[in-house]
């Protein structure tokens, strides 16, 4: 899994109260806002015991909704609308009885003498109550008008900084920007060339010459590759089964698929649709079955003892998990067990989820070489193995006559599969086994000799290339029943294909629906989610956090947007583009916002340390593979192929045998060493070191936000891995061939200064580049 | 500008007094001249691993977690049961397992009581039962508490090793040690906080994510000591390389990232900077660690090594006490192959004696050495795996038994925990608790409880859910364990 971290519910609390800095109740005359002064103490505070959860509800108040709270219970009220004098919420929250004090002493919780007097005057203030605001469809605002600003996004965020009396940064210097968005749009850094041609554009013209910029990365095969691995931790993307025995798997196709819908700019509504459910449109291709690999990526138990159910269950506990946090930002996952604590998602509806995703089979689909007739060759192969058999009855006599002559010192020498064929009953042997045990002993017989060829290209060509992980729907569904306590073995009642009743209407025409309506539901329109939840996903890239800080939770206990306007915007613009994600980049990535300088500013660090505002940028340390992969580029190496088969480059001995089955790891030869990190082989259980140690996700859940840790070992691994070295060799050369600035600028992006040359030319050439490709800034975009 | 007075101060204090390599060539005085417009705060120098406050006072400050992986035979080992002896062969009363799951239910897994072969006695002044194969640990009963009655919630090896770790048994949560040095840290500035060692014919099922840091940062994340090439991976320079050129690199990485400090203020780069540090300082620290041949020829005999290289459990327990010794937070010891089915490799004959003769001596002579050098008050040691094994036998090439989840033994040493306690009780089977079960969480509150964490209040929020080790469900601190 991984990982989206928060420190704690702090951040969470710092952003909400940011949001407030001037719009909040701050003075006893404003207005509260439910959803936004609140809301959040309630639902911290309150609704773990009185709220949506039914099971864990005490007294049975529940605070959730205003009919119940304020409703009339053995002549005691919660909530008395105007009145906290006459309100037990007032009495419980104020009292200093220890015992009859809330929330209770051993919750831990504890309401601040601030969060007491915003729930004082909101009853003053009558009490009212909002729906949460993430489930409301957003509305478009008109961008506030800012002088001389025409971005629609600038005039949001600009106007905003205003507010807090702060004004944005400067425009960063032509070298960091096109550093920066080649890296964020193509993972890749700018070569020599590309960024003397950007400065010398910019110098004639600023905006034309990034604009230019943006449309040649936006184009780029390799935009592809890095925005495919933002969906490919979503889609927690491994090449293994997991679990103890982690056998490798072949889903690469499915990575290829991604990249390539990326590439093409594929509607975002479309995307969703063919990897939810590709194989139930009509007359389905062979790229939208593909497609559906997207929940194949759950891991398989291999252990000996296990209960296949079990496990199989727990996949689809993973898809419905995963399904709620990637698209709908929600943790429909907490109502696998009980009624959700915090959001109104209950068990039933929990189940009615489920049901969408209980109705497969899990094939393999073999994906053929598009140049060959495969019925044709099937028969063929029918055919030539029907030819085999009937030379293997002609030859049964000689064959037993040789197989009673052979030695046990001939047959030591034997391969193991050879061996385990000759000691197979004759009667009993496989179709492999009978070939393997003919062709030690008949094989220089012509008709067996060619037919043996014949039908080892065939297999080759049908049976051993390329397959890939699919979904397939049972013609008749399974039955689905709620489990009490999320427990497999404890059904409870049956339960039909159902959304959640706190959003959007399903439509279905069918009587059974199935996951193509799950998935129509989720890219609606009116799915106030969908459309927030991606958007925002996009914008964390770009600025190392979304307009909602808690990017997978838009539920009551996330944070609430800084810029809530904005994010709404921008919801609605997404979907008026058609669901491009190619439009929603080039939006972004041409404001004045992303283009501004990431330096710390002592102004901004005063009022907003923690850049909520956006003031300025930020400088983001690279995923992990970009770290290898900007080391390629630097020196030299990067082999720039799309797709196909993932790679195995150098990693450190031993690291295969710290698994229960210890794993091969042949290292790929020629320019496979030197692909991307998006291509290398990741096991599970055992993933490549050098990706782990910068926070790559490890495949088991999914993952929608990376953690950025800086640790000695990501040092350890700079310094001394066997791979980064044999680059800085590489990157010897250049220096010796280019000279240090030419080295220095293909690491960082920029030209070295004289301080620096003076610090590096005091080094060895090997010394040099090894400090180089160490650099904080070579590993971060600024 | 000249660079903020704070920040100048920070800087100072930072090469002069906690850079253990020396200045070097550092134009550090003509770096800060030329800065910049670094924002006038503070730049706070950063090691997410430094020692972090506590809840409440703690009793303890290290964990040493020895794992026999795979799920050892408590009763062959702690659980005296003449019934199930007198009853051998005879199918276990309906009762015990109507509605109950195990694993192998498709194929190997019986239903008759298996007695054992094993000869117990009782030892110490508490007068534990322990059988003919712990000779060692026999001797050491006094000083640790042995819990009879663990129960778990999974009985499939890798779900059950992620839940004795995590208290999950999904993926992706973190693992103990992690969130004890997320929760307060490392006293050692020169190793991982946590270290995990390998002994036995395989690594543990389920692999590197049983020490993982899940929704953590992987600064918490277990480091593998290794016992072949680098302790750490990466830890030499490469081959080629001299010591001088890999002093050079990390002296200038450092002052070129110290200028980009300076020019852009961000904290991050201080935290880098730390990083290399520690790095270089691993570079020396870790085969230091490692090298046990400083070791008295009474301490390798106490734990019965005979090759100073061999990887050995024992040799494990050794280097775990070094680690303690050197403010490492956690260790955790895998001991692989303690699944006594009867198969071919693990059967109860004549694999466990041989398990049990692996790790017997060393494992209470880890407790015995942390005692003489007065480590044990600060340091619990556990002993156990993911699950223990059922009453009932088990039949494939020769004799075992199944997995089991109701009732299986552990022990606890130093640390705040009490010497010669024996807590729990199973019934005449050892099939289920009749007194004080104990759950997974409890023992995870508990072993919190002890480092000064309080369960419920070590929580990190991700996807909506605070995540505890200890899990939804209320867990229980062991007073009745604990000094």
């Amino acid at each position: 899994m991984k990982r989206f971290f928060v420190l704690l519910s702090l951040v969470v609390m710092a952003a909400n109260q940011l949001i407030g800095l001037s719009q909040a109740a701050d003075s006893a005359s404003s207005t509260i806002q439910f959803n936004r002064d609140v809301l959040p103490i309630l639902a911290e505070k309150c609704f773990a015991c009185h709220g949506f959860d039914q099971s864990g509800r005490q007294a049975e108040l529940r605070l959730d909704n205003r009919e119940d709270a304020t409703a009339k219970r053995e002549g005691l009220v919660a909530i008395e609308p105007g009145r906290p004098e006459a309100s037990g919420l007032w009495a419980r929250i104020t009292t200093t009885d220890p015992d009859e004090i809330m929330p209770p002493e051993k919750t831990g919780k504890h309401l601040s003498a601030a969060e007491k007097d915003i729930l004082e005057r909101w009853i003053v203030q009558g009490a009212p109550y909002e729906k949460h605001w993430s489930y409301i469809p957003p509305v478009r605002a008109e961008p506030p008008i800012v002088e001389g600003v025409s971005h629609p996004i600038d005039r949001f965020i600009h106007s905003r900084l205003h507010q807090e009396g702060l004004h944005p940064s400067k425009r960063a210097n032509a070298s960091t920007l096109i550093r920066r968005v080649s890296l964020d749009l193509t993972g890749l850094p700018p070569t020599l060339e590309e960024m003397d041609a950007f400065e010398s554009a910019s110098s004639k013209d600023g905006v034309k010459a990034y604009e230019e910029l943006v449309q040649r990365l936006l184009s780029s095969p390799h935009y592809g590759e890095r925005w495919g691995r933002w969906w490919l931790d979503q889609a927690r993307y491994a090449d293994s089964n997991g679990y103890s025995i982690d056998a490798p798997r072949q889903i690469w196709k499915y990575r290829d698929w991604v990249i390539n819908a990326l590439n093409e700019d594929m509607p975002f509504d479309e995307f969703t649709i063919e990897q939810l459910a590709g194989d139930l449109l009509p007359n389905a291709t062979e790229d939208q079955k593909i497609a559906t690999g997207f929940h194949r990526n759950t891991q398989i138990n291999q252990e000996g003892g296990i209960d296949k159910e079990q496990f199989r269950i727990d996949s689809v506990f993973d898809r419905v998990a995963t399904t709620g946090t990637v698209w709908l930002g929600l943790s429909i996952g907490c109502a696998q067990c009980h009624d959700h604590k915090f959001d109104p998602i209950s068990q039933n509806e929990y189940y009615r989820l489920f049901a969408f995703l209980n109705n497969q089979d899990e094939p393999t689909l073999k994906v053929f070489d598009p140049d060959i007739d495969v019925r044709q060759l099937t028969a063929e192969f029918k055919e030539t193995e029907k030819r085999l058999s009937k030379i293997f009855e002609e030859h049964a006599d000689e064959l037993e006559a040789w197989e009673t002559g052979l030695t046990s010192e001939f047959k030591k020498i034997l391969a193991a599969d050879a061996r385990k064929a000759l000691a197979a009953n004759r009667d009993k042997r496989t179709f492999s086994q009978k070939r393997t045990v003919f062709s030690i002993g008949f094989g220089s017989v012509e008709s067996f000799r060619d037919a043996n060829e014949r039908y080892e290209e065939l297999d080759e060509l049908l049976n051993k290339g390329t397959s890939t992980l699919i979904l397939r729907e049972l013609d008749k569904p399974r039955k689905t029943t709620v489990f009490i306590k999320g427990d497999f073995t404890r059904p409870a009642e049956e339960v039909t294909p159902g959304t959640l009743s706190i959003l959007h209407p399903f439509e279905s025409t069918s009587e059974s629906p199935n996951r193509l309506d799950l998935a129509l539901w989720i890219t609606h329109p009116k799915n106030p989610l969908t459309a927030r939840v991606i958007v925002n996903r996009i914008w964390q890239h770009y600025f190392g956090r979304g307009l909602v800080e808690t990017d997978s939770d838009f539920g009551l206990l996330g944070s609430r947007p800084t810029h809530p306007e904005l994010l709404d915007w921008l919801a609605c613009e997404f979907i008026d583009r058609q669901w491009s994600m190619k439009e929603m980049h080039r939006l972004i990535v041409t404001s004045q916002t992303y283009q501004q300088s990431s330096e710390d500013l002592a102004a901004l660090r005063a009022k907003d340390s923690n850049n909520y505002l956006l003031g300025r940028q930020r400088r983001l340390r690279l995923d992990g593979e970009i770290v290898r992969d900007v080391a390629l580029v630097a020196s030299g190496m990067l082999s720039p192929k799309i797709g196909g088969p993932p790679v195995f480059p150098p990693i450190p001995e031993g690291v295969m045998g710290q698994g229960q089955v210890k794993r091969t790891w042949t290292v790929s030869k020629g320019d496979d060493r030197y692909r991307r990190g998006v291509y290398t082989f990741v096991y599970r259980a055992t993933p490549p070191p050098s990706l782990n140690v910068f926070d790559v996700p490890d495949g088991y859940s999914t993952c929608t936000r990376r953690n950025r840790s800086n640790t000695p070992l990501q040092s350890l691994t700079m310094m001394n891995d066997a791979g980064f070295f044999e680059l800085a060799t590489e990157l010897e050369k250049i220096i010796e061939r280019d000279g240090l600035k030419a080295a220095f600028r293909r690491c960082t992006s920029r030209m070295p200064n004289d301080a620096e040359l003076a610090v590096l030319r005091k080094l060895d050439s090997i010394t040099a580049a090894r400090v180089l490709l160490n650099l904080d800034e070579t590993i971060t975009r600024e | 500008m000249n660079c903020h007075p704070h920040l100048r101060q920070l800087l100072r204090r930072h090469f002069f007094s906690r850079c253990s390599m020396g200045v070097g060539s550092i134009a550090l005085t003509s770096l800060m001249a030329k800065s910049s417009n670094a924002a006038e705060g503070t730049v706070v120098m950063r090691n997410p691993l430094e020692p972090k406050p506590t809840h409440f006072p703690a009793k303890a400050k290290n964990i040493i977690f020895l794992f026999m992986a795979g799920g050892p035979s408590q009763l062959e080992l702690f659980e005296h049961k003449p019934k199930l002896t007198e009853l051998n062969g005879q199918p276990i009363p309906e009762s015990y397992i109507a509605g109950k799951r195990f694993a192998f239910m498709d194929s190997s897994h019986k239903i008759n009581l298996l007695g054992t072969k094993r000869t117990f006695k009782q030892h110490g002044q508490s007068g534990a039962w322990v059988s003919d194969l712990l000779p060692y640990t026999s001797k050491i009963v006094d000083e640790i508490s042995i819990l009879k009655t663990c129960k778990t919630d999974l009985f499939n090896h890798a779900p059950a090793k992620l839940f004795m770790n995590t208290g999950s048994g999904q993926f992706g949560r973190p693992s103990m040690g992690a969130w004890i040095t997320y929760g307060i840290g490392s006293e050692c500035d020169n190793l991982p906080g946590f270290v995990v060692l390998q002994s036995g014919p395989r690594g543990p099922r389920g692999g590197a994510v049983l020490w993982g840091s899940g929704v953590l940062p992987s600064t918490y994340q277990g480091v593998p000591l290794r016992n072949q090439g680098d302790p750490i991976l990466n830890l030499s320079a490469p081959p080629s390389v001299s010591e001088a050129q890999q002093r050079q690199l990390v002296d200038t990485v450092r002052e070129l990232n110290l200028k980009r400090l300076i020019e852009t203020g961000d904290d991050e780069i201080s935290t880098r900077i730390n990083a290399y540090e520690m790095a270089y300082r691993m570079q020396t620290s870790a085969p230091e660690l490692m090298d046990i041949s400083d070791e008295s020829q009474e301490t390798l005999d106490l734990y019965g090594i005979q090759d100073v290289k061999e990887t050995t459990f024992a040799r494990n327990c050794l280097l775990a006490r070094r680690l303690v010794e050197r403010g490492v937070r956690f260790v955790q010891l895998y001991d692989t192959n303690w699944d006594h089915h009867g198969g071919p490799t693990e059967n109860l004959e004549k694999h466990l004696p041989e398990n049990c003769r692996l790790i017997d001596q060393s494992s209470s002579a880890l407790v015995r050495d942390l005692k003489q050098r007065g480590l044990l008050e600060d340091t619990i040691v556990i002993w156990g795996g993911e699950f223990g094994r059922t009453p009932m036998g088990e039949v494939r090439e020769s004799t075992g038994r199944n997995h089991h989840i109701d009732a299986f033994t552990m022990w606890f040493a130093g640390g705040g925990f009490k010497g010669g306690e024996i807590y729990g009780e199973t019934d005449e089977f050892g099939f289920g608790a009749i007194e004080n079960p104990v759950h997974v969480r409890d023992i995870h509150a508990t072993l919190l409880h002890q480092l000064g964490l309080d369960h419920e209040r070590l929580s990190v929020r991700f996807q909506g859910l605070d995540f505890k080790l200890t899990g939804v469900t209320p867990a229980n601190i062991l007073n009745d364990l604990i000094l």
